[in-house]
């Protein structure tokens, strides 16, 4: 460490803070460049759009945090999401707005649950086999999306009342201070908040990063590894069945491939965050500067000019970026995947190579 | 017995060879010749430092100090590769086999192209496994194979790259009556065309059997090479066992008849209806060969591993223990084997390894109490004097002693009443040994028991009440430390059936 | 004699044909329950292989090179995105008029230049391989959004069609051809040559397979360009085939051919599995989804398509997990 008598207490705090989470070197980084190159970055308008992109991507990635940091991987989030939008649009008018929600997330969260039922029921204790499991389900969860609507898309109206919670999720906004504040944008903080209390201080929360460093020690110790597997599928779900119901806010429609795209994003929001893909190491407040980074990428590209293709693949190449600077930053392993175990073979599997 | 004749200058020449890891010197200024056409054994307890010279020689790991010559050439730095190109092969305990590829791939692993493709390799497979005499099937995939057959691919290996010298680690160890039989053979057979065999073994028998040679090491020196025909089975076993006592160990504990433990007819897939029991205030020592089944039965006592049968009675009363939340609920504690893999979370902070099995009682509602962990943490740091800047510092910049000493005062927090510790002082220095010798001494004497797994003889005999052997997966005999001899309960893990 | 004890019916059938037992007897009783929808060509061996071949020829050839991948233990989740931007390369290039063999090896030098990329991150770099080559994938993705606006680009010359379609012998189109001759090359490759026979040793057993004098990083990079060429093989092929190159496509491509290649019996492990075991793989996941639809037992059978695709990808990998599971000793 350098000895700088004159560096006061506060400088070397923040020093620390920034190596330890880099994320906001990135943030800061990007921050400053655009508004040099574009002023227009920095005025309250642009922040205002800004905060409005806080929406279903964020709901997604906060949830898979949790399954990242055990070590696991849940892609089946596209397909929650696609039918948990169906079917929440589809019920407003049966039985009204606030249960059609209430349904919504109900569902996301059975999804979850089957999903971490049928990891255990496996043994899976793989990242890879997760990866699996939960792909095949993300299909079966799609096509129960398309079965429903029988392939159509549903336009949600707002005959049935005049006030909507819809509309409010989507447009609404709380008072406070200065600023009009967008509803989504206060209820990613709700999530945030409540999901970081659950990581930060309680048993749950611990176990978690506890599986993700070495479940067998865990589980020798005692630590209810099995119990944590389940919660962080249910978590995923339900996240994923948040994210749906600010979508269909958002776009005002729910289709049954709604939820595809957004698979993808999540992963890469956890993982510029700088939580690891092994597991062990990772923090939901990680994952939301992730993704407050990718917003405001867009938003600087936007704001250049650049197409939305090339944002598109900027998405591909930061992805690449951020496991590669991690690798070169954590202590040999935060951008490797938990290794896979090798199988045990039926004996007639193998022949050369047929 | 052949007659021992030797050809003028040795195949292999090892002088003064040495080699230390962090914390432990495992090879002590090491000389050993092996002549041509001779079948040279090697005997030594576990960590006599056997495999660490065999690792040097093959090329895995590299010699501190010292000379090897090898058919007159000098080796500095050799590589698996390289040696085995040189004529020294070297067969492992655990196979070294691509199980997912056939026989004949794997005798020519990585030669495929120089062997003339698919039937070149298959062709000259036949020739090798022919000239041993094994029957098996050059297409068969290698996991299908017994051990037996598997040893057979790989003595075929060796010949493929004309080996003079084939180093064969514990050989027999899975091997069938006859499987050792026909085994034997081949090795006669190959010592007829004036090839070098190195035999690791535990099984006296087989040493006396057809060895020619054998060299005793313990401690990491070669305590003596002698003719086999020389040297008498009790001497063999002395000189593997004896030893100046340099440690110094605390008094035993007294102890009380009653069994706080008792286990019935535990059945795994190695062990064979074992029975035992521990009683109040009692250190218990199991003794036995690495592969005997010590470790295998504790964590089958402990819910780790999947039984066939299991009767455990704690206190007089009958108890299901299907898994480790099971076991910790009915007071049994582990100190695992391996440190690292299993008893520790390298990444994370002192505070959270020493709470790992305390978190339930850490919390109330589900939330946790912090205070209680950082109460906890320091309570353990000083009872147990842990060497540590702060209760937050990362656990994996500790010394081996004071992150073995963290997972011990994790176990503490819980207030067992049973405490199996498994090799709690492998890799750990002297002070912090004795140490933890102390603590065991005053977790009896709170009122706990211990079962005590070690591969260093004089810790277990002198800081145990009791001593049970176990060899093949059975428990064959029972000892007061204070009467028997080491020699005595070393021979009892020696006698294979 | 210490063979471990497999249950009857997979030591005989072994997992994949169990599979296909199963689906063979589904659709002799969906035939026998005589649905009046049921259209009787169906059963016509010809029309069944013909529109077989003809919907998964596409993926067989990703399936070769995701196989070489998968056997030396990486995985290539790129390849959705290498098909996409070949083909919209190659159909842009030729309405450019550039001559079509010179468009086609542009896009196989893309592939390869990309699997090259692949292979320098995932193997020299090791990173994790599934994040990496799912990064290039949308990075690709991204390349052919821009060059086509996202809009599908079809040729003007409607000689492009024949590189796909054209039938060679009167009815065989040259997509069957170049599928068959890439099935038979993988095949070659991997059961015959020294490149092939390390990757088993190197998926099977890293450590082993290093020690014993293989390159395991060059011979691994070369797996990814490998893969990266067959994908740009495909993507040309199926852009000619439909006369389409859209950046769309290959979305949920790459997964499907892995789990459709898990379930042929190729290991994402490593170490197993091959070009036949792959073929046969895609052919099952095909044949299953296709007999539905042919079924044309109601709309509602196109969604279970999706729905049965994931059941049947659910159903045997959770099937190896628990196999293994059974297997280990610890509770």
């Amino acid at each position: 460490m350098r000895r700088q008598p004159s560096l006061r207490a506060p400088t070397r705090l923040i020093g620390r803070f920034l190596a330890r989470n880099p994320i906001f070197v990135g943030i800061l980084g990007l921050v400053v460049v655009t508004t040099i190159v574009e002023p227009q970055f920095a005025t309250a308008g642009n922040f205002h759009n800004i905060i409005r992109q806080f929406g279903t991507l964020i709901f997604v990635s906060l949830g898979m945090t949790f399954v990242i940091m055990a070590g696991f991987l849940d892609l089946s989030v596209g397909g929650i999401i696609s039918l948990v939008a169906v079917v929440t649009a589809t019920q407003i008018d049966a039985i009204g707005q606030g249960p059609a929600i209430a349904l919504g997330l109900l569902i996301g969260l059975a999804c979850g649950v089957l999903n971490s039922t049928l990891i255990l029921k496996a043994g899976a204790t793989t990242q890879a086999e997760s990866l699996f499991i939960t792909f095949g389900m993300s299909l079966v969860y799609g096509a129960a999306a398309l079965i429903f609507t029988q392939g159509g898309t549903t336009y949600l109206s707002y005959s049935v009342s005049s006030i909507s919670i819809f509309d409010a999720i989507n447009s609404g906004s709380i008072p406070l201070v200065f600023f009009s504040v967008p509803v989504s944008f206060v209820l990613f903080v709700v999530c945030a908040a409540l999901l970081l209390v659950v990581e930060r201080r309680t048993y749950m929360g611990r176990a978690v990063l506890l599986t993700g460093a070495n479940k067998t020690a865990s589980r020798l110790a005692g630590v209810r590894v099995d119990r944590s597997i389940v919660m962080i599928y249910a978590v995923s779900g339900l996240m994923s069945a948040v994210a749906s119901i600010v979508l269909i806010s958002q776009v005002t429609l729910a289709s049954p491939v709604i939820g595809q795209p957004y698979l993808l994003q999540a992963i890469l929001a956890v993982v510029v965050g700088g939580t690891a893909l092994v597991g062990g190491r990772g923090s939901v407040l990680w994952t939301a500067f992730g993704a407050l980074l990718l917003i405001l990428l867009n938003n600087c590209l936007d704001l250049l000019g650049v197409s939305t293709y090339i944002e598109f693949m900027f998405r591909g190449a930061i992805l690449i970026l951020a496991i590669w600077l991690d690798s070169r930053r954590a202590e040999g392993g935060a951008a490797r995947m938990a290794p896979v175990e090798a199988p045990t073979i039926a004996e007639h599997d193998l022949v050369e190579g047929a | 017995m052949a007659d021992v004749e030797q050809a003028s200058q040795p195949l292999l020449s090892v002088r003064d060879v040495s080699k230390a890891f962090p914390g432990v010197l495992a090879l002590d200024h090491i000389s050993l010749d092996v002549y041509p056409g001779i079948v040279h054994g090697i005997v030594g307890e576990n960590g006599a430092g056997k495999s660490t010279l065999m690792k040097i020689l093959s090329g895995v790991y590299a010699k501190d100090s010292g000379t090897i010559v090898f058919d007159g050439q000098a080796i500095e730095r050799t590589t698996p590769v390289l040696s085995m190109k040189m004529g020294l092969s070297i067969i492992y305990q655990e196979l070294n086999l691509v199980n997912t590829m056939s026989v004949g791939e794997n005798i020519f692993l990585g030669r495929f192209g120089e062997t003339g493709g698919r039937r070149g390799v298959h062709a000259k497979a036949r020739e090798l496994l022919d000239r041993i005499g094994c029957k098996v099937d050059t297409h068969r995939p290698v996991s299908e194979l017994s051990v037996s057959d598997k040893q057979m691919v790989e003595i075929a290996k060796a010949l493929s790259f004309n080996s003079k010298l084939i180093i064969m680690d514990e050989p027999s160890s899975s091997l069938t009556e006859d499987e050792v039989r026909s085994l034997v053979g081949i090795i006669k057979d190959l010592k007829s065309k004036g090839i070098g065999i190195i035999y690791i073994s535990h099984k006296l028998d087989e040493i006396f059997g057809f060895c020619d040679v054998v060299t005793v090491m313990r401690d990491g020196r070669v305590i003596a090479t002698n003719a086999v025909s020389a040297v008498s089975r009790g001497e063999m076993i002395l000189m593997m066992v004896g030893r100046t006592i340099d440690n110094e160990f605390p008094p035993r504990p007294d102890c009380v008849e009653e069994p706080i433990l008792e286990v019935k007819n535990l059945t795994t897939r190695k062990l064979h209806s074992v029975s035992f029991n521990l009683r109040r205030g009692e250190i218990l020592g199991l003794v036995g060969l690495v592969g005997a089944g010590r470790t295998e039965l504790v964590r089958a006592l402990f819910g780790a591993d999947k039984v066939g049968r299991k009767t455990v009675l704690v206190d007089g009363k009958p108890v299901k223990i299907g898994g480790p939340i099971d076991a910790i609920g009915h007071g049994l504690a582990m100190v695992p084997e391996d440190r690292k893999a299993q008893g520790l979370l390298l990444k994370f902070s002192v505070e959270w390894n020493i709470s790992l099995a305390s978190l339930a009682a850490m919390s109330h509602f589900g939330l946790l109490d912090d205070s209680l962990e950082a109460s906890m943490c320091e309570r353990q740091i000083r009872a147990l004097n842990i060497r540590t800047p702060s209760g937050k510092t990362r656990i994996e910049s500790l010394s081996g002693g004071n992150q073995q000493k963290a997972v011990v005062g994790r176990w503490l927090e819980t207030k067992p009443k049973i405490l199996i510790m498994d090799e709690p002082t492998r890799g750990i220095d002297v002070g912090a040994k004795y140490e933890i010798y102390l603590l065991m001494k005053r977790v009896v004497e709170d009122g706990g028991s211990i079962i005590l797994i070690s591969s260093e003889l004089p810790e277990v005999l002198h800081m145990s009440n009791r001593v049970y052997t176990l060899c093949e997966g059975r428990i064959n005999g029972e000892f007061d430390p204070a009467q028997a001899t080491a020699t005595e309960i070393m021979a009892k893990a020696f006698e294979f059936a | 004699m210490t063979t471990t004890s497999v249950p009857i019916v997979r030591r005989v059938l072994g997992l994949q044909k169990a599979f296909l037992a199963i689906v063979l007897t589904v659709l002799a009783m969906a035939l026998l329950n005589l649905l009046p929808a049921t259209r009787n060509d169906f059963f016509s061996g010809y029309n069944l292989v013909e529109s077989l071949l003809k919907s998964n020829s596409i993926y067989v050839i990703l399936a070769m090179g995701e196989t070489v991948v998968l056997v030396a233990g990486g995985v290539d989740l790129s390849i959705g995105g290498v098909m996409s931007l070949a083909g919209i390369i190659a159909i842009q290039q030729v309405n450019a008029g550039t001559p079509a063999p010179v468009a086609i090896a542009a896009c196989l030098i893309v592939g390869a230049v990309v699997g090259a990329v692949n292979a320098f991150f995932s193997v020299y770099q090791r990173l994790e391989p599934f994040i990496v080559t799912l990064g290039m994938g949308i990075i690709l993705t991204g390349v052919g959004q821009q060059l086509t606006n996202a809009n599908p680009v079809s040729s003007a010359d409607p000689a492009f069609l024949n590189i796909a379609n054209f039938p060679i012998f009167g009815f065989l189109p040259t997509l069957v051809v170049v599928t068959v001759l890439t099935v038979a090359g993988v095949y070659f490759v991997l059961r015959n040559t020294s490149f092939g026979r390390n990757c088993y040793a190197i998926g099977g057993d890293y450590e082993v397979a290093k020690y014993s004098g293989i390159d395991v990083l060059r011979t691994k990079a070369t797996t990814y360009v490998v893969s990266g060429v067959t994908a740009a093989i495909a993507g040309v092929m199926l852009s000619s085939q439909l006369n389409a190159g859209n950046s769309i496509f290959g979305d949920q491509t790459a997964l499907y051919v892995v789990c459709a290649v898990v379930v042929g019996g190729t290991s994402v492990a490593g170490g197993v599995g091959g070009a036949i075991k792959s073929l046969i793989g895609i052919m099952l996941l095909g044949l299953a989804t296709n007999a539905l639809v042919m079924l044309k037992v109601d709309s509602l059978v196109l969604y279970l398509t999706q729905a049965l695709t994931g059941l049947i990808i659910v159903s045997i990998l959770w099937l190896d997990s628990y196999g293994r599971k059974r297997r280990r000793e610890d509770v």
